[in-house]
């Protein structure tokens, strides 16, 4: 069968040609990627595979030219010449070529891991410097924490201390109170109205009902009169509260705005009690506000932490710090004599801790005061 | 009781094997065939790594990045040259079913056995290998392409401080 050796003769020499062109580019592409990443094993793997083949394409194409050429100037002797050293050549680098590439699989495992290993370095160590940075800070905020902390516990020992100064003293002027408002009302009786002893009788009953209700208050104070359990819908108590000082004092000019949280859970709490306590809240904030002003009460639930948040907030001056660590001692009042007993947030504490709960102060002079009582969503526990 | 130690015994069979053996010569002759099977077993290595090549690189699914799919048509393109030159050498050299001579400047002759002149014409088309090699290397050349970004600004800047 004689064929056309030109299309081949064509296809070996200009191929021949591309392939040598081609590879050296290769060589040259891998050689850049090695120089940009050098760390990148992957990349050594590229730059082996198009060396290999580089020199196999050289001495493979270049061979396959000179053979042509050999050929054509009838000089085979040459070509067999030279045959064995570029097919030996050949063979080894196909040989190297396919060696290598069997470790890419390995290779890609290293870089990976290495890559891996890399950014968590990196991660720690911008870690590292983060705690570096903000330790001092953190020191800072801690200890200002515990110091805060130390102040509340402290502040929160001498209230008890007070509370129990005061509940022993209350027990002890009770029964002498209730003898003398016995016998008073017993000789009221005997008395003719519009006389003078009448009239002197009536003004100790009316300072001994005085001192009855300083008494239980003191005891509310100290905790000894345990709450009532009942299950209660706080906003409503909230809105009694609000309707009964409707009641006692218009103030027209005062608006109250309410915000209450929907899906805050009913509360098993002495609502007689609460509602004192919000009534306290509410009045103190009254009078922080005067005549014209506002006052907002917020609700919570913090599913989480088991607690409901009710915030009465008011838009007066606020309350100076030096007196805020005493805001809720006993006797304690800002207001003129005669315009406070100084005991309405001491009963409220007292209070809100029998409940479980838990009554905090944050004023700012010149921007208000808000009064946050948190009370537990699953009832009150007793002597906490 | 041992008659004999186990070392002392294993000792003497080797120095019996050396001293009954026959003369023998300290390297093996590598005659011609040799050469071209070695060559034909580069070829099958060479299309087993390009295979394994590929399979890892679908594995890890590397082929979704242009320039790694490149690269497997690259794999792919050698695999086919590599078996098309097998064969060619396994025509003319190694089975001797094609016999070629030049007949002139332009024209060659291809002999075939008897019945078997498709042959012929199967062995003239292997020959034009280039044009399985030649794609192989383009594509390996575009693959490396894609895989080096163009260098960014500071990567120049850096360049330059060197």
């Amino acid at each position: 069968m004689t064929v056309y050796a030109l299309p081949i003769q064509l296809v070996d020499m200009a191929g021949s040609l591309v392939m040598i062109i081609f590879s050296l580019l290769c060589i040259r592409q891998a050689l850049g990627l090695g120089r940009r990443h050098p760390d990148n094993i992957v990349w050594t793997y590229l730059l082996w595979l198009s060396t290999c083949l580089g020199i196999f394409a050289v001495s493979r194409s270049g061979g396959h030219i000179l053979k042509q050429f050999f050929l054509m100037a009838e000089s085979g002797h040459m070509w067999q010449a030279l045959q064995p050293y570029s097919g030996s050549l050949n063979t080894l680098l196909l040989i190297v070529a396919a060696a290598v590439t069997l470790f890419f699989n390995r290779s890609w495992q290293s870089y990976q891991q290495i890559v891996t290993d890399k950014q968590a370095l990196q991660t720690a160590h911008a870690e590292v410097l983060d705690l570096n940075e903000t330790l001092e800070k953190r020191v800072q905020e801690r200890t200002d924490a515990l110091l805060q902390h130390e102040k509340q516990m402290a502040h929160a020992d001498r209230l008890a201390s007070i509370g129990q100064l005061s509940a022993g003293i209350a027990h002890e002027i009770n029964n002498p109170l209730g003898i003398i408002q016995g016998y008073t009302q017993l000789l009221l009786r005997g008395e003719t109205a519009d006389t003078q002893r009448h009239e002197d009788l009536s003004t100790i009953l009316k300072h001994a009902k005085n001192c009855k209700a300083i008494v239980e208050d003191l005891l509310n104070f100290a905790r000894r009169s345990k709450p009532t359990a009942e299950v209660v819908n706080i906003h409503e108590v909230i809105d009694d509260a609000l309707i009964f000082l409707e009641h006692r004092s218009k103030t027209p000019d005062i608006q109250i705005d309410k915000q209450y949280q929907a899906d805050i859970p009913s509360l098993r709490i002495d609502e007689k009690k609460i509602k004192q306590v919000l009534i306290n809240l509410v009045m103190n904030a009254k009078h922080a506000v005067g005549e014209k002003g506002r006052i907002a009460i917020y609700t919570a639930y913090d599913a989480d932490a088991g607690q409901v948040l009710i915030r009465v907030k008011d838009s007066g001056y606020g309350i100076e710090p030096k007196h805020l660590k005493r805001i809720f001692d006993p006797f304690f009042t800002t207001k003129p004599t005669g315009e406070g007993t100084g005991l309405g947030l001491a009963v409220s504490y007292g209070i809100v801790k029998s409940h479980g709960g838990d009554i905090e102060v944050n004023s700012t002079p010149g921007s208000g005061t808000e009064f946050r009582v948190l009370l537990p969503a699953n009832g009150f526990h007793y002597g906490t | 009781m041992k008659l004999i130690h186990p070392i002392a015994f294993i000792a003497t069979l080797i120095g019996l094997l050396f001293c009954l053996a026959n003369p023998a010569h300290a390297t093996q002759a590598h005659g011609a065939p040799e050469g071209l099977f070695v060559h034909q077993l580069s070829h099958l290595f060479f299309i087993f790594a390009m295979g394994i090549l590929i399979y890892w690189l679908r594995s890890r699914a590397l082929v979704r990045e242009t320039g790694w799919r490149n690269i497997q048509y690259a794999a792919l393109f050698f695999i086919l040259w590599s078996l098309d030159a097998f064969f060619v050498h396994l025509l003319d050299e190694q089975f001797f079913l094609v016999h070629v001579t030049r007949t002139g400047p332009w024209q060659m002759q291809l002999e075939t056995p008897e019945g078997m002149a498709w042959l012929g014409g199967v062995y003239y088309l292997l020959k034009l290998d280039h044009l399985l090699c030649v794609p192989g290397l383009i594509f390996l050349y575009k693959g490396l392409c894609r895989l080096s970004p163009p260098e960014t600004a500071a990567e120049e800047t850096e360049k330059g401080a060197r």
